[in-house]
């Protein structure tokens, strides 16, 4: 009985004392205990991820996702742990790892990049934090872990935008790599680290700043402080300042590598429109717009970006703005006379602005080419109404 | 310290936030009446008139009202006094697929009603929350003058939403304004 208790006393010093300078992952990788229960910890979170529904499917772009960082990683850091990149539906600029390798990627920082150069930054960088098994350094930085979790989620509860449904959803460990993300020095581990991987991989490191700048841009154009380690400023600065400094120093000489800016806008289209959507919904006018006018850049012949085009001119109508959407409508028609959405929009303007023949012309055109629309009842109305009824 | 603890414990007492509801409820500030249902709870803590039988989180009613400059919690968008019903049934939809606790949002029906003689909007919608919980939700609204009304039933979609839906119809069947411009 006093052995075990002996024992007992000698777990609690090693939990208590519990080294936070841990090798990376590498061929001679073992476990810790308290890694294991991260491990299980995270699975748990996946789980409740998997169910929500807040999962983007596609999965080609997951293919292609996947095979980046995989390329990114030796294959010895590759048997210990399997990468997984998942895409989370979100307007949000948001990146995070889970120790075991699952990496989720929101819509909105997918749809802001230009080029796979820059997606493989971002990923060395997260993967960089489960390799060098950031998140068990943090925990075990942390005296008491369970009042520390708790700790997390209750006050990401009262963090605007949101984050507080969020968190719960993500989970502590998941709220804590996206939203806080970790220490100065390991966050300059992973800009460190993950620019070894890029050159390693043949990538052009100069795109590694140019993605932060660019998530920086947008952030003070919105003036609105995002609660993810990715929205926020200062952190961007940080990112923006330490991979400069690497280029001028460790790197001064390489100019050149793989950028794919095609293939990887090619790979991600349909996030850019899907994510302006989002953002649209959310009432981000300017923000979907350049989302749409992206896409357009890469698919110019989509009636669908014209009529969302369309869609945010009328629903943000400032001055001038009909006019646009109603012309973008008028584009969407031009390049697909049967695409009824635009006949929509065009009609329910014409029908506000008292072009009442007009907009019957329109509408009628609208339930010709989509008998089974959901606002069916709506348009029926609109109709008699420009046939002489009263005003609804 | 004894004596603090009852003063704080008579205080919570008369300050009760649940109430027993039943038959016509006037709202003066809100400038609408309802015929409640009988053996309802009434939350009276909030700004809005929000109702439960078997509590928030399997049944509830809300009826709300807000200014149309007002912001929405979760969308920048905002309504508009020239605003066509369907168009502020996108707003609304909007603001609330665009909250982070209600997951996959999918939309069943949005369609022109009358509310209390004004031209409105009905939409049915479903989600999950974060319980992993499916809900169905009836939105009804209007836009009068300056103000945007909202009325609301919301209820977990096995067995409690068709268990009261016949209830909401009745609550919003009686729904008028007090005075209208």
């Amino acid at each position: 009985m006093k052995s075990i208790g002996v024992a007992l006393l000698f777990c609690l010093i090693l939990v208590g004392c519990a080294t936070t300078s841990l090798p990376p992952v590498t061929q001679e990788f073992r476990f810790e205990e308290d890694e294991k229960r991260l491990w299980l910890r995270s699975e748990e979170e996946q789980k409740v991820i998997d169910r929500s529904g807040i999962i983007y499917r596609d999965q080609e772009l997951e293919a292609y996702l996947n095979e980046v960082a995989n390329k990114l990683q030796p294959a010895e850091v590759l048997t210990h742990i399997s990468f997984k990149v998942i895409i989370i539906k979100n307007h949000l600029l948001n990146a995070f790892i889970y120790p075991n390798g699952v990496l989720c990627v929101h819509t909105g920082i997918l749809a802001k990049m230009d080029n796979e150069a820059q997606l493989a930054t971002l990923l060395a960088h997260e993967m960089t934090h489960a390799t060098h098994r950031h998140l068990l350094k943090q925990f075990r930085d942390v005296k008491n872990k369970t009042a520390f979790l708790s700790t997390v989620m209750v006050t990401l509860g009262g963090v605007g935008g949101g984050m507080g449904d969020l968190a719960t959803l993500i989970g502590a460990l998941g709220t804590l790599a996206s939203v806080t993300g970790y220490s100065r020095e390991l966050e300059t581990e992973a800009d460190t680290h993950g620019l070894k991987l890029m050159e390693k991989a043949g990538y052009h490191l100069e795109e590694a700043p140019k993605l932060f700048l660019h998530l920086k841009k947008e952030i003070e154009e919105e003036k609105k402080r995002e609660p993810f380690f990715f929205g926020s400023h200062p952190r961007l600065q940080d990112r923006v300042e330490n991979y400069e400094n690497l280029l001028k120093t460790q790197y001064k000489d390489k100019r050149a590598g793989i950028k794919n800016s095609e293939l990887y806008l090619e790979k991600i289209h349909r996030v850019i429109l899907d994510n302006s959507r989002l953002d649209l919904k959310v009432g981000r006018f300017k923000i979907a717009q350049r989302g749409v006018q992206k896409y357009l850049a890469i698919k110019p012949n989509d009636p669908k970006a014209y009529c969302l085009l369309a869609d945010i001119y009328k629903q943000k109508a400032e001055k001038g703005d009909l006019e646009k959407a109603k012309e973008h409508y008028q584009k969407a028609i031009s390049i697909d006379s049967s695409y009824p959405d635009a006949y929509k929009g065009i009609g329910l303007i014409l029908y506000k602005q008292g072009e009442k023949e007009l907009a019957k012309k329109s509408l009628e055109r609208y339930l010709s080419l989509s008998p089974q629309a959901m606002d069916k009842a709506y348009i029926e109305e609109y109709i008699k109404q420009c046939y002489g009824g009263e005003k609804p | 310290m004894k004596r603090l603890l009852w003063i704080v414990l008579i205080f919570l007492v008369g300050c009760a936030p649940w109430t027993r509801v039943g038959g016509l409820y006037k709202s003066e500030s809100h400038n609408f009446s309802v015929d409640l249902p009988q053996g309802w709870m009434r939350w009276s803590l909030g700004k809005n008139l929000l109702i439960t039988r078997d509590g928030l989180s399997l049944q509830y009613i809300l009826i709300e009202r807000m200014k149309i400059e007002d912001s929405l919690k979760h969308t920048k968008k905002k309504f508009s006094k020239d605003m066509l019903p369907q168009e502020a049934a996108e707003v609304i939809l909007d603001n609330i697929a665009s909250d982070q606790a209600v997951l996959d949002f999918r939309l069943i029906e949005n369609q022109p009603v009358r509310i209390g003689g004004f031209s409105g909007f009905r939409t049915v919608y479903t989600y999950k929350n974060q319980d992993g919980l499916k809900i169905k939700s009836v939105y009804c609204g209007f836009i009068a003058d300056k103000w945007f009304y909202g009325v609301n039933y919301n209820a977990a979609q096995r067995y409690y939403f068709d268990k009261d839906i016949k209830t909401f119809e009745k609550v919003l069947d009686s729904f008028k304004l007090i005075k209208t411009v």
